[in-house]
């Protein structure tokens, strides 16, 4: 595996007049792994990652990309990377090989080299039949494909995608995950931005940036063992019942009740730690439904950004 | 009538929202009226002329003066020779030559009626019929000792209005192919967020701004080109001057449309007000450029806005090459002019693109 950092920022900080939108951020993504950037939209992601980028220059602060430092390099910065975004964002008049050779040559590749590059980004994404139509034209999954096909045509180690399967059907949304998994596997470093849980799961690292602060970084598992996540004399638990929504409204405005939301049908509860069982199956039975069990739940990754946020939130 | 308050209340939360569009279809008319109303009058008065006095007597400064207070003609210069007031003619210096031969005097006071040779730039129809008025038509027996002005119509002796349309119309199809396609293909670029993946790559400013500027700049010679093969073929409009010229001509106006466009482009977030901003361009060059309406008519604030556009110069250009078969060192003026405006726009548009590109 690849040693040393893709990316490695410190205290970076970019201002618009009076608005803060990245508040010093420090951050290290080694080489090879998966990094899932989670956080509201208007937290500061995007300008984060622009810096990266070297599309946007810091205020304050310092971050290396590839070992070339955003403000110092950004040309070197832009060789070195490669970026698919949200929206589809290639010529939708152009078919996919005409984009291909656009963006190829954009980055300095010609002849024998150019054709090889295609051919190898085109059967990755598996688009052979996709190569002449107008781009406009495909389906939301190939076009998320094409998109990444043109952000690896240069051969970049680092892969910035911002919410890159917004908007698309389920399994075209494996299928990139499948793409990104075999790229992460021959050592490219992949950042990504999603609003998506079980994306965020997939993901080696996680970080979550709220109100331009990174809060939080760690595998998924460090995330959801964080003591803020199930505070001292709380626990978890998850019911079952007959009708889960009616049981959810019963149950939410208890006093022992913190947090209460529903997860495929269980009713997932945090509550304190000194009531009892009984005490709850009481609650939902006085509403006129049945309990038919209950167990201790796991906090979930989205557990631990909901709880994160409502903390911050209140201050 | 299902929904119609409904419908109606939300589309006037769209016209408050979308405030350029607000602005420039109120706008848009009042600049209209202005326009069609200042500087659009076909009673051209004070048009420039050249005299050339080769009596210098009382009597030939008194007949001068005469045609002054007519207030259709305004002596600007006076030279020597008629060769010189010709040339002056042909450059755009002055639209009226008056010649006064040696001995006006003495044949006035012998009774005679002495010959005043008169040279009017028939380039502008409207223009050259009017400077006519200031010479009254002689009585076909004039009275002893009356003047009597030989009129010369030295281009486009006929009148005809295509001789000085179609000239016109090059400059105007130029302007509006140049900026809207121009304003176009940068606009695009934004609206589907193609700029945004460009900006991450290691492409270059100037390398995007030329890639995208030299197609449009060769599209709109070739325009150039189909308008006077078109004007030549259909409308029998043949350039008196050479093409070559011409071509010098168009170069920095083209550039200056260029960046004109490209400045749109920087103001306008969508293709629509893209389209709206090209057409507020367009006005002022059809209607301030002395197209339509001569420019003497203007008032003078008018008349300021009109000189700073690249339209006029260009209009005066290509009318002086294709009707007065001007030489090239005699629209240098027009040239430089249009080298300078080109490159103040130049300098205006790069800027606020490498901004709007960041």
């Amino acid at each position: 595996m690849a040693v040393g950092n893709a990316i490695e920022s410190n205290g970076l900080t970019k201002r618009f007049g009076d608005f803060t939108a990245v508040d010093g951020l420090d951050l290290s993504v080694p080489k090879g792994s998966i990094f899932g950037l989670l956080g509201p939209n208007g937290s500061g992601k995007s300008t984060f990652i622009r810096m990266l980028c070297g599309v946007l220059r810091p205020t304050e602060g310092q971050a290396t990309v590839n070992g070339f430092d955003v403000a110092g390099k950004p040309e070197d910065v832009k060789r070195s990377i490669g970026y698919m975004s949200q929206s589809f964002s290639l010529y939708r008049d152009l078919s996919a090989v005409e984009n291909l050779q656009f963006f190829g040559g954009i980055y300095g590749l010609k002849g024998k080299e150019l054709k090889e590059r295609m051919d190898s980004v085109v059967e990755l994404v598996g688009l052979q039949n996709y190569l002449v139509q107008p781009s406009g034209t495909l389906s939301g999954g190939w076009k998320q494909r094409l998109a990444l096909a043109a952000a690896l045509i240069h051969e970049p180690p680092l892969v910035f995608l911002d919410e890159p399967t917004a908007g698309i059907d389920p399994v075209a949304r494996r299928l990139l995950w499948d793409l990104l998994f075999e790229l992460a596997g021959k050592g490219k470093t992949l950042f990504v931005t999603t609003h998506y849980m079980d994306e965020a799961e997939r993901c080696s690292e996680v970080g979550y940036i709220y109100l331009s602060k990174l809060m939080v970084k760690g595998t998924p598992n460090e995330l959801k063992t964080l003591p803020e996540i199930s505070p001292e004399g709380t626990r978890r638990l998850a019911i079952s019942t007959e009708h889960p929504p009616q049981a959810l409204q019963a149950l939410k405005g208890r006093p022992y009740v913190r947090d209460a939301t529903l997860v495929e049908s269980d009713v997932h509860l945090l509550v304190d730690e000194t009531t009892t069982d009984d005490e709850i199956r009481r609650d939902v039975e006085k509403a006129d439904l049945k309990v038919t069990g209950m167990r201790v739940a796991e906090p979930s990754l989205e557990d631990v950004f909901v709880t994160l946020t409502r903390r911050l939130a209140k201050g | 009538m299902n929904g119609f308050i409904s419908v109606l209340r939300k589309e006037f939360m769209h016209l408050r929202r979308d405030r350029t569009t607000l602005v420039i279809a109120l706008l848009v008319p009042l600049i209209q009226m202005v326009l069609f109303g200042y500087a659009i009058n076909f009673d051209v008065r004070h048009i420039q002329a050249v005299a050339v006095d080769q009596d210098n007597s009382r009597e030939s400064r008194d007949y001068l003066q005469k045609l002054q207070a007519s207030q259709y003609i305004d002596f600007i210069a006076s030279v020597r020779t008629p060769d010189r007031a010709a040339d002056m003619l042909r450059t755009g210096g002055a639209r009226v030559a008056v010649t006064i031969p040696a001995g006006f005097a003495r044949t006035m006071e012998s009774g005679g009626n002495p010959q005043v040779g008169v040279m009017i730039d028939g380039s502008d129809a409207q223009v050259s019929l009017r400077a006519r008025f200031a010479f009254v038509s002689p009585p076909s027996q004039p009275a002893p000792g009356v003047p009597q002005a030989r009129i010369n119509v030295l281009f486009n002796p006929d009148s005809k209005t295509v001789n000085f349309m179609i000239p016109g119309l090059l400059v105007v199809i130029l302007q509006v192919v140049t900026v809207a396609l121009t304003a176009f293909s940068v606009v695009r670029e934004k609206e589907q967020g193609t700029l945004e993946q460009l900006m991450v790559t290691p492409v270059g400013r100037l390398a995007l701004m030329l890639g995208k500027l030299v197609p449009y700049a060769a599209l709109a010679m070739g325009e150039f080109v189909v308008v006077l093969f078109v004007g030549d073929i259909v409308f029998g409009v043949q350039p008196h001057g050479s093409l070559i010229t011409l071509t010098l001509l168009s170069i920095p106006f083209i550039v200056a449309s260029l960046a004109l466009g490209l400045l749109i482009s920087t103001v306008a977030q969508t293709q629509g007000q893209a389209l709206q901003f090209t057409q507020l361009t367009l006005m002022p060059a059809i209607l301030l450029s002395g197209y339509v309406s001569p420019r003497e008519t203007m008032p003078g604030w008018l008349y300021i806005i009109s000189t700073v556009m690249p339209a006029t110069h260009f209009m005066q250009a290509t009318r002086g090459v294709i009707v007065r078969g001007a030489g090239f060192f005699d629209l240098l003026p027009q040239f430089l002019t249009l080298c300078f405006i080109a490159t103040v726009l130049i300098a205006l548009s790069t800027a606020r693109f490498r901004k709007s590109v960041e």
